[in-house]
């Protein structure tokens, strides 16, 4: 259940909140110097005794009063709580740079997709402990609290730094070519974040333990749920690694095993928070309420999801053999469906081979050969109930199960400060429902993510579609609150249609450069009629495409202006 | 899911970048969204449309290549078979389950052994040759079966304006 907060929600970047903490300790500092300075700032015995020794040689002296009154500094600072909330805010500060640090050096600069996911990740986990601390554990003591807070942290920055891994490993694994530097340094991360799990585990256990067994309860399943998604991509890189067909049944029941785990933790989690607040009405056990029911459904689906490929894999099994060695062997081509070699492949009774999985899923939509078209329901299928459009499989796509009944049950809790006070801050807080766990794991789309801000997303929209007003996609957006949805609308044509005849705009992106770039007739004609090369990076190949692009309508244009040159010269040029 | 789907498509467009079909160029126009494509289709010699580089857009769904891509026209059109906001009406790009127009035999659907290039193909070959049939622009298939003239002096318009020529 992903919470989106938009709106303005006034929010320092890091450089403003550290140039500013480090202001506020600065101040503290000297305000404590000040102070301590004082000999008789306390009356206290130690710093009588200390005055009194005067007989040692003077550099000593000096250097041993430095460090005294360093140490005096510091108790005073502990001792003051205005300090102290300065030293705590500090450390908060020295965690965020260094979180933004290990961010740097593993991941090099984030993609706009990934940014989004963790910061809508991000602010999902701020407001659930936010409930968990004040809803359910009902924290009275600051001591306590700031405990609470400190463990969250840790294991906030834990859960983030698991979705961008997750992220990155996608976009990696997908990419033709990337270098094994990149993957060093994902398993690096990974690597650190298990140690750092164990770590928690072992706090919990010291000290949960004998806070009570609730507690210690709270603390490990919260260990766990951090580090299920971890070790879940740990094993998918083990797998790759060894090369394990993506699509086989060995990679299928460890995605199964990981999904489970994950959701059981999760509702566990959640049940025990519910009974622990004693299920008192209270907007706490409302929002957790929600969130088990949620969890539950997603469950459910999972369970169901995985009944009917069993069921699948069943009948394959039993109705089409799995194609033997020597026939793999002779068959040279990938597997038609994923595109990916194949080790070991289904047989069907058209003698087309496919990845058993790949198949399986297929078979779910259709029950046809994907080459051939041969029928594949000829002896008693599985329920074809299972063939409709609402098949299970439909949580997979949550472009189309979102568009067909459009926004049912979101939440939205709309704080307007301004209204009281007009320095207060205004911020919404959306709670979206979505289908399946499976889609809190959308394709990396740039506009796929709820994203927070409807000026982006508003911005976003009218990037991919200029010849729309902005005044309609606003009313849209407003309605919709994510760019998806809204562009799902624009597609399926429920938006007003743009009064002038669409992509001047876009026209003119591909054909600015144009008038810049100088080309020969020979460099035309050899660059459209051969294919270019498929570089590693992806900017150049972004940059690669956009030349071809500009190359061929240059070459489509020269040839036009050719044919019409007979009766109408190149005065129709509008440039 | 999107794994693979990214990886499929990635292994398409390597394909389509090296080995390009005449006349057409498809890729993701920024990789950090790999599911939505853009294309240019160059209008089929000895028709209306020839000359013309018509932009076209691809949104692919996570779940590809088990379910079609989306493909709409991003410049102006007008053809039986083209909506008038672009969108593509091929039987290639249905899924199996739904059928709009209610005739198509399933084995002119979707199915995971396409590919971008052979929808790209087919809607060359839909430019070339209107199925007035299905009237996804039921203007554009009445022009087309009974003025022909008219259809054919529209075609040149915007073939011009694709090529960013003034109207004759």
């Amino acid at each position: 259940m992903p919470v989106t907060l938009m709106d303005r929600l006034p929010l320092p970047n890091l450089k403003v909140y550290s140039a500013g903490s480090v202001l506020l300790l600065s101040i503290a500092a000297y305000y404590a110097v000040n102070v301590t300075s004082d000999p008789n700032w306390r009356t206290n015995a130690t710093l009588q005794k200390q005055q009194d020794v005067h007989i040692e040689p003077a550099d000593m002296d000096g250097a041993r009063n430095l460090t005294e009154q360093m140490m005096e500094v510091m108790t005073f600072m502990i001792q003051e709580p205005l300090c102290m909330w300065t030293l705590i805010n500090m450390s908060w500060c020295l965690l965020a740079v260094g979180g933004w640090a290990v961010v740097r050096a593993v991941f090099g600069r984030l993609r706009v997709g990934e940014a989004q996911r963790a910061k809508d990740k991000l602010w999902n986990y701020v407001f659930y402990k936010f409930i968990f601390v004040f809803g359910v554990l009902n924290v009275h003591y600051l001591d306590e609290l700031l405990l609470w807070c400190a463990w969250f942290t840790l294991l906030g920055a834990l859960t983030i730094l698991t979705q961008l891994a997750k992220d990155r490993f996608e976009y990696l694994s997908s990419s033709p070519t990337s270098s094994t530097w990149a993957h060093g340094r994902l398993v690096a991360l990974l690597a650190g974040e298990l140690i750092a799990g164990a770590a928690l585990m072992a706090v919990a256990a010291r000290w949960g333990l004998p806070a009570g067994r609730d507690t210690f309860a709270f603390m490990a399943a919260e260990c766990l749920i951090a580090m299920v998604p971890c070790v879940h991509v740990v094993a998918r890189f083990v797998l790759r690694a060894r090369g394990v067909d993506a699509a086989g049944s060995a990679a299928y029941y460890t995605h199964l095993v990981f999904d489970a785990v994950g959701l059981v933790a999760e509702t566990g989690h959640v049940a025990h928070m519910v009974v622990h607040s004693n299920a008192v009405v209270s907007m706490a056990s409302m929002v957790l309420l929600m969130q088990l029911r949620h969890l539950l459904h997603a469950l459910l689906a999972r369970l169901k999801r995985h009944r009917l490929y069993a069921a699948l894999a069943h009948h394959m099994s039993r109705n089409y053999p799995m194609a033997s060695p020597e026939e793999v062997e002779k068959n040279q081509d990938n597997c038609a469906i994923c595109w990916e070699p194949m080790k070991e492949a289904r047989k069907l009774p058209c003698a087309h081979l496919f990845h058993n999985s790949c198949l399986c899923r297929w078979v779910q939509q259709d029950a046809s050969c994907p080459t051939c078209r041969r029928s594949l329901s000829a002896r008693p299928t599985p329920p074809p109930a299972t063939l409709t459009p609402m098949s299970p499989l439909n949580p997979l796509n949550p472009l189309t199960h979102i568009g067909s009944d459009p926004p049912a049950a979101n939440h939205l809790f709309h704080f307007d400060g301004s209204r009281y006070v007009s320095w207060l801050p205004s911020f919404s807080v959306e709670v979206t429902r979505v289908p399946a766990p499976a889609t809190a794991t959308p394709a990396p789309q740039t506009n796929t993510p709820l994203s927070p801000q409807l000026d982006a997303i508003i911005a976003q929209v009218s990037a991919v579609f200029p010849q729309y007003s902005a005044a309609a996609v606003r009313a849209d957006v407003s309605r919709t609150r994510s760019a998806h949805l809204t562009i799902e609308n624009i597609l399926e044509g429920r938006l007003p249609a743009p009064p002038s005849p669409p992509t001047e705009n876009a026209r003119h992106v591909n054909l600015e450069p144009a008038a810049t770039a100088p080309e020969t007739v020979a460099d035309l004609h050899s660059a459209e009629s051969a294919g270019a090369e498929f570089s590693e990076s992806a900017a150049e190949r972004e940059m690669a495409l956009r030349r071809r692009k500009m190359q061929l309508l240059n070459a489509a244009r020269r040839r036009y202006l050719q044919r019409l040159r007979p009766n109408t010269t190149e005065h129709g040029m509008m440039s | 899911m999107a794994g693979s789907a990214l990886r499929r498509l990635m292994a398409e467009y390597k394909q389509l970048t090296l080995n390009p079909p005449e006349g057409i160029i498809a890729g993701p126009v920024n990789e950090e969204n790999f599911f939505e494509w853009e294309a240019l289709i160059t209008g089929p010699e000895g028709t209306c449309f020839e000359g013309g580089i018509f932009p076209a857009k691809l949104q692919f769904p996570p779940d590809y290549p088990l379910s079609p891509p989306k493909m709409q026209f991003i410049c102006e059109m007008f053809h039986p078979n083209i909506y008038a906001d672009g969108r593509v009406c091929i039987s290639i790009l249905h899924a199996p389950g739904d059928d709009p127009m209610g005739y198509e035999t399933s084995a002119e659907r979707w199915s995971p052994v396409q590919s971008v290039e052979k929808i790209l193909l087919s809607v060359v070959s839909m430019l070339a040759e209107p199925n007035d049939e299905s009237g996804a622009n039921v203007d554009a298939a009445k022009m087309w079966r009974e003025d022909r003239e008219q259809f054919n002096t529209i075609a040149e318009r915007l073939v011009r304006k694709t090529l960013d020529l003034s109207p004759l």
